[in-house]
């Protein structure tokens, strides 16, 4: 019982980083249109909150959070990423997110101390 | 054709051009392709990803690259990082042509020795 608990504490765990970025979408982006004034403020916003409540985790992991929001209007877009670390410890999640108006992709790459 | 040049200059990384030769050598003179756009974005991770571990610094890499067709719609990009601000580094390269944009960072985290 003790092991199972002390591997979940420091292993990069999915669907939690996942719930968390969610959360920090719909709070800070929810339903609104696409404004290019507020646009930068809000990628801004979501990659702060979803390092904040990663960082509350307490897990031993260095993170970086990427985020890209595009507007809908027909444009085809397409993202793609690689990494070169350490399999068994390190650990990565992308969340697709989309309201009415525009479609965002978040990143998150945990990589163990 | 418009190109983008954006070479930063980073000492620790060796990022910018390394990146900017990359996506030149995959999508220089080619128009947006739906069908292609897949391909391009693995060979653009994989190849700038394969250059930087050659170097052999000791380093965890990540490559991120977004293509996207040009066709009027907004895009808004960030990236938030929780580490050592005095081993680790990041650099994004801006790229375009006539028909796309496509935006690649590379994020480098130190290992301890």
């Amino acid at each position: 019982m003790d092991d199972d608990q002390s591997a979940e504490e420091t292993a990069f765990v999915v669907d939690e980083v996942s719930s968390i970025v969610k959360e920090s979408l719909e709070a800070v982006i929810g339903r609104n249109p696409y404004e290019h004034k507020r646009v930068n403020q809000w990628v801004s916003s979501v990659v702060e909150q979803s390092l904040g409540q990663l960082s509350k985790l307490s897990k031993p992991f260095k993170y970086i959070v990427t985020c890209i929001i595009m507007q809908k209007n027909g444009a085809g877009l397409q993202s793609a990423s690689s990494c070169f670390w350490d399999n068994t410890t390190d650990g990565s999640c992308s969340v697709r997110w989309e309201n009415k108006h525009l479609y965002c992709i978040v990143s998150v790459f945990g990589l163990a101390i | 054709y418009l190109k983008y040049k954006h070479k930063e200059e980073a000492s620790l990384m060796p990022g910018p051009c390394l990146s900017y030769d990359c996506i030149e050598g995959i999508i220089g003179g080619v128009d947006y392709s739906q069908n292609k756009v897949n391909q391009w974005t693995a060979s653009i991770v994989e190849h700038t990803l394969t250059q930087l571990v050659k170097q052999g610094k000791p380093f965890k890499y990540i490559v991120n690259c977004a293509v996207m067709q040009k066709s009027g719609a907004g895009l808004h990009t960030a990236n938030s990082c929780y580490w050592d601000t005095t081993t680790d580094g990041s650099c994004t390269v801006r790229w375009e042509n006539r028909t796309m944009y496509c935006v690649v960072s590379v994020f480098a985290v130190a290992i301890a020795l």
